[in-house]
């Protein structure tokens, strides 16, 4: 099936417990590279707010040169509350050299309502940014998000001498706008590439990355036995 | 009347003989030296080993002529105070011209006297009826205010003039006086007779004083008080309209705009902005003057209204024209928008709550990158690492502490207690072992100064979540050893 993927110009919720932010943060910001290959990319405006998280982190520019992105093309803005976040989002999305807005949440989020997600949606698709909105520990609400993501780190494929592997994340699709929901990708990192490939098709699927908006994962049938064995994680 | 100053760098109060040293063809020489090094013997061109064995407790500091014309260019401001007129006589002297200025401060000595103390440093000021006069009482003359006494040395010639006229038994400029010019030139070359003219006043000596540039500021008065917010604005827009166009008239842009608005009850209030980039677009500048007002805890109050605006704008960078580009027109807009986004939310957030990364050449892996504020964040290519092992992409701040079972006291983790939560660990890679950076530690080279040696393990747990641990410090060195997790992979 034709994967309906994380489009630019869209707002892209992505859910996740917070040991899995990491696997979160990589998939959120690889999805730019997926769509400019080659090219020169812009910017990236990573946005929180200041409240007692209970696991403060700071990006590493050397993990973020390591995913293939350019940690000068990050500013990481701390805003002082989520409604401040959520305007400082929104006024970069409308800015058009602004490639993607990585917006961080943790808990309820109260502020992030039908009317908020809708005016998110109008401002990427005017500019055509991505919006990447990161929801930790959250329940799903409903939104006028383009897709849902539930994102957490799986196990990697050991190199030698029981080192741990490549990055691994396990993405679920919880919902989509336009297509069918529910699918669940395996998906590690291709260093040859620098982008994540889906784990069981990488061995015979030589074919070069699609360009453009599809993104080139393919779809891990759960039911299959050995699959969702080495999913049980 | 002209004054001049010579000044030396020689702060008074040391009771220690002081001295600037610099590299001349290969042997250190002193460059100045203080009074008290000057009573002891000491010159200015002596090598450093003469200077010691004269004087053991000499303390001496490497000569930096960029940071002394600086300071030169600061005095040149501050003298100001007392005449508009004021020229740099290079390397480290300052001509005044205190015509029509001395009524002033009580005199000509007593102009001085506030001089040197303005300026803060031991000086030599010299009064001359023109500044050749006065540059030459102030350096070479001993005590003395009478220019025929002066010696032929404050002629300036080269070397082999000076010793010219010595030779011919001329010691002052009395005795150069007296004698016909045009034997002195034909002797001593044209610039002799120059010289002792201007110094002797017969001809012109002038100085180039430097200008202060001038402000660049606007303001409107109005005659009946303005009250709404919005008529402030459109006022305000007028004023950076006009000093856009002063800016623009000498290439300029504004970094800083301050506006003042007076209210008809006597009191102020003040508005200041800072931008990343000169600009002098009003309708941006207006922009962020809004923001600003936006975030303010009280908003303009106009009271019975406002009687003036003023506008200024302190801090001025070049800012050249730039002619449209046929190509990557859209590509610099949208830098440009950008860097008007990060002015835009450094005004509401604050300056340091936009920030982005830069590299620093430390080895502790949390100093090795600083957050700097995106206004001031230059484009550093970041370093390529390809010899380190991973590093993880979010890193803990500060680093949790966790409970670890390890197999053997110096291998990796088996399992480890965070939050509550028991981790088996499947995979593990390590250790990278990080030094602590004993130079930087005062007894660092000492055995146990330079502090602990972190071992980092690249782990995977059975959950399928891949951490950056460090176990802090070495069996046998240190008795009380932890474990922190530091980061998370991908």
């Amino acid at each position: 099936m034709p994967f309906p993927a994380l489009a630019r110009g869209h707002l892209h919720e992505i859910h996740c417990t917070a040991p899995d932010r990491a696997a979160a943060f990589a998939f959120a910001l690889t999805q730019d590279l997926i769509q400019k290959q080659g090219a020169q990319a812009g910017a990236v405006f990573a946005l929180q707010a200041v409240r007692r998280q209970r696991l403060p982190t700071l990006f590493s520019g050397d993990g973020l040169a390591l995913l293939g992105i350019d940690p000068n093309r990050l500013t990481i803005v701390e805003a002082g509350s989520e409604v401040e976040m959520l305007r400082a989002g929104l006024e970069a999305a409308r800015c058009p050299g602004v490639f993607m807005v990585l917006m961080e949440s943790e808990g309820r989020f109260a502020d992030y309502d039908l009317t908020a997600s809708r005016r998110l949606v109008l401002a990427a698709e005017a500019s055509g940014a991505s919006i990447m909105l990161l929801r930790g520990d959250a329940e799903q609400r409903s939104s006028g998000a383009q897709t849902r993501w539930s994102i957490r780190s799986a196990p990697s494929i050991p190199l030698e001498a029981d080192a741990p592997g490549l990055p691994t994340i396990e993405a679920e699709l919880l919902r989509c706008r336009s297509g069918p929901a529910g699918g669940r990708w395996l998906l590690s990192w291709d260093a040859e590439h620098g982008c994540f490939r889906d784990r069981d098709t990488g061995e015979d699927d030589k074919r070069p990355p699609v360009p453009g908006a599809v993104v080139p994962f393919s779809r891990l049938r759960t039911d299959a036995g050995s699959d969702s064995q080495r999913q049980v994680a | 009347m002209q004054a001049a100053t010579a000044s030396d760098r020689s702060p008074d109060a040391e009771p220690v003989p002081f001295a600037l040293v610099a590299r001349v063809s290969n042997a250190l020489r002193l460059a100045s030296v203080d009074r008290i090094a000057c009573r002891q013997g000491l010159a200015a061109g002596m090598t450093l080993a003469d200077a010691r064995a004269r004087c053991p407790t000499l303390v001496t500091h490497p000569a930096d002529p960029p940071a002394d014309a600086r300071e030169l260019d600061r005095l040149l401001e501050v003298m100001r105070h007392f005449t508009p007129m004021v020229a740099l006589d290079a390397p480290d002297g300052l001509i005044l011209d205190i015509s029509g200025c001395t009524h002033l401060f009580g005199g000509a000595q007593a102009l001085a006297r506030q001089a040197r103390a303005m300026a803060g440093y031991a000086s030599r000021p010299g009064f001359g009826t023109n500044a050749m006069a006065a540059r030459a009482l102030a350096r070479h003359g001993r005590a003395t205010s009478d220019i025929h006494a002066l010696p032929v040395a404050a002629l300036d010639l080269d070397d082999g003039a000076l010793a010219a006229l010595r030779r011919a038994g001329l010691r002052s400029i009395g005795d150069l006086a007296r004698r016909s010019m045009g034997m002195i030139a034909a002797r001593f070359g044209e610039q002799a007779v120059t010289r002792l003219r201007q110094i002797l006043g017969e001809a012109p000596s002038p100085i180039a004083p430097r200008r202060p540039s001038a402000p660049i500021r606007a303001e409107a008065r109005f005659p009946e008080p303005i009250a709404r917010t919005e008529d402030v604005m459109d006022v305000i827009e007028d004023l950076l309209g006009q000093a856009a166009r002063q800016m623009e008239a000498r290439k300029l842009g504004g970094r800083r705009f301050v506006i003042r608005l007076l209210r008809s009850d006597g009191a102020r209030q003040g508005l200041a902005i800072e931008t990343g980039q000169p600009v002098r677009d009003p309708a941006a500048v207006l922009r962020l003057l809004r923001e600003r007002i936006d975030t303010m805890a009280d908003p303009l109050d106009p009271g019975f209204g406002f009687d003036a605006v003023l506008l200024a704008v302190p801090l001025v960078e070049p800012l050249a024209e730039r002619q449209q580009a046929m190509e990557g027109e859209e590509a610099r807009a949208g830098e440009e928008s950008i860097v008007a986004l990060i002015d835009r939310l450094g005004i509401r957030l604050g300056p340091d709550k936009v920030r982005r990364l830069q590299p620093r050449d430390r080895h502790i892996p949390e100093s090795a990158q600083a957050f700097i504020p995106a206004m001031q964040a230059k484009a550093h290519p970041w370093p390529a690492t390809p010899d380190h092992p991973p590093r993880p992409l979010l890193l803990f701040d500060p680093p949790q502490p966790v409970a670890v079972i390890a197999g053997v006291p110096d291998g990796p983790p088996q399992r480890f207690r965070w939050r509550d939560q028991l981790h088996e660990v499947r995979l593990a890679e390590g250790p990278e072992r990080i030094a602590a950076e004993w130079w930087r530690r005062r007894d660092g080279h000492q055995p146990g100064g330079a502090g602990r040696t972190r071992d980092y393990y690249r782990i995977e747990d059975k959950d399928g979540r891949r951490y950056w641990m460090f176990r802090h410090g070495l069996f046998g060195e240190e008795v009380n050893i932890r474990w922190y997790l530091h980061g998370l992979f991908a």
